[in-house]
């Protein structure tokens, strides 16, 4: 594989929650670099701080500490893809609506967003559903919807919060291939979270596995498996002992 | 399960039939002050034919109709107005909130003697009064839908490259547009009590005059045709509104599926 140059690089980031009575540090000195095109896979257990760093990412929310540089400039609100884990669909819009909304904030005129809208939707699998409105679709094709609508921002770096913590396990399975699929044929820099160690290891370039309280980068993993890899295989199963073994227990 | 259905149709029905008898009973009495049903009938087809007070009783409906619409049509656009600057702008909260929450907890109908001193008898203070009592439910109706859109909406527009007014325009009103619905219809019905109310004091026309003619002349049976006609009225309003919903906002009151 060739040499991926650094696309986002994260130092010493840390995140402190002050309210009046106390304060609570959530992300402590998070070091990180995200390379170019690369499927980066956040595992940490529940309520350990991975949707802050995203959010911080997002510019949803501000570091305490820290600095995080991206290799082209930092990017603009509405140029920066988030795929949120309760889909966070505009439920007054049709499938289309939602996923042209980025550009129509921008101001880009209807023809030519609705034209790269369609692109993104026949993309996720979603042809012939461009009308519905989103209660109209199961939890699968709501997600799809919202990874359509962060891929149609033409942001080359998408950032996905657990987007697929909400659907049940048969929907989960074949929502991971068509992540990897959509990701191969078009190729940007994921930044996928998620709490599941399975999850992590399927999809992952590379897992950096979150941990501690406060929050910080407990190790770095390469599954060195080919695509599609195997829940049952030996390295695969191997590998899931070792994270679960390194994984904090949280309730 | 059918015949559970069955069993609740012939429970209404009971209800419904056990008042009619109740109806009869009570009207049949010597010197009765309840109108029989069949004197109801008579009256109520006698004036939907001749006029009291130069109106047939369609006439005085939509006399009553027409205020309330007129004023209606302000009470929304200057309530959701309000109600959207409420609960959007911090700064137009500490302006106005303070002034609307002293003024909304004043019944709508004690303002009608002020009203009347300040605006007259005539249509004016009517509009002012169904004004009032339907634009208080539509600003709370907003503002607090406002306050309560997901926060996950916020983030969602923001995310997508939404300024400020954007995130108002095209994040916060549509989400909102269900809560200003709920309160369009608290206030068209407050709209009309408030006419009613309003028209018993004091008016030439409209069915809030038409009961208190009724009143004066001891005349039970146009009395009851009235409170029938108020209540008709009354609900096929609410019932119009119902169906707006379903064409306004079917991504959350209609039942459309795949």
């Amino acid at each position: 594989m060739a040499v991926l140059r650094d696309k986002i690089v994260i130092k010493n980031l840390s995140k402190t929650f002050a309210s009046k009575k106390n304060s609570v540090e959530v992300l402590k000195d998070i070091n990180l670099t995200v390379k170019e095109n690369e499927f980066l896979v956040i595992l940490g257990p529940g309520q350990c701080g991975k949707t802050v760093l995203l959010n911080i990412l997002a510019e949803l929310d501000e570091q305490t500490s820290g600095t995080v540089e991206f290799a082209d400039g930092r990017p603009k609100m509405g140029d920066l893809g988030l795929v949120f884990q309760r889909y966070a669909l505009f439920p007054w819009k049709s499938v289309m609506g939602n996923v042209e909304m980025n550009q129509k904030l921008k101001g880009v005129d209807k023809a030519t967003r609705q034209a790269n809208a369609q692109k993104y939707i026949d993309l996720v699998g979603l042809q012939g559903f461009e009308k519905a409105l989103p209660k109209q679709l199961s939890g699968g094709m709501k997600q799809r919807v919202g990874i359509a609508r962060a891929y149609a921002s033409e942001s080359d770096i998408m950032l996905m919060d657990e987007p697929f913590g909400a659907l049940d396990a048969q929907t989960r399975y074949s929502m991971e291939d068509e992540i990897l699929k959509i990701w191969e044929k078009n190729k940007r820099t994921v930044i996928f979270v998620t709490n599941n160690v399975e999850e992590a290891i399927y999809l992952g370039d590379r897992i950096i596995l979150l941990g501690g309280h406060p929050t910080s980068v407990k190790k770095e993993y390469i599954p060195e498996m080919p695509r599609p890899r195997n829940y049952t295989d030996q390295a695969f199963l191997r590998l899931r002992n070792e994270i679960v073994a390194d994984t904090d227990l949280s309730l | 399960m059918k015949n559970i259905k069955w069993v609740n149709i012939l429970l209404s029905v009971c209800s419904i039939g056990i008042f009619v008898v109740l109806w009869v009973v009570l009207s049949g009495q010597e010197g009765s002050m309840v109108p029989t049903p069949a004197a109801t009938l008579e009256k109520f087809l006698q004036i939907m034919a001749d006029p009291i007070a130069n109106a047939t009783l369609p006439a005085h409906i939509w006399a009553s109709l027409q205020r309330v619409l007129i004023a209606f049509f302000f009470a929304v656009v200057l309530g959701v107005a309000l109600g959207i600057g409420i609960g959007w702008s911090k700064g137009f909260n500490a302006l106005f909130g303070p002034l609307f929450e002293m003024l909304r907890p004043i019944p709508p109908i004690a303002w009608i003697p002020v009203i009347i001193l300040w605006f007259g008898i005539g249509e004016l203070s009517k509009w002012v009064i169904v004004f009032i009592g339907s634009f208080v439910p539509i600003v709370l109706n907003t503002s607090a839908g406002i306050r309560a859109i997901d926060p996950l909406m916020i983030s969602a527009g923001k995310v997508l490259g939404a300024n400020r007014k954007q995130l108002l325009v095209d994040v916060a009103f549509p989400a909102t547009i269900p809560a200003i619905l709920a309160g369009i219809r608290t206030a068209l019905s407050s709209g009309w009590m408030c006419v009613v109310a309003a028209e018993m004091i004091v008016a030439r026309q409209g069915v809030g005059f038409l009961i208190v003619r009724g009143q004066e002349s001891g005349d039970t049976a146009l009395i009851v045709v009235c409170m029938l006609a108020i209540g008709v009225v009354s609900f096929l309003l609410s019932t119009i509104l119902q169906k707006m919903e379903g064409v306004l906002c079917p991504w959350q009151f209609s039942e459309t599926k795949l």
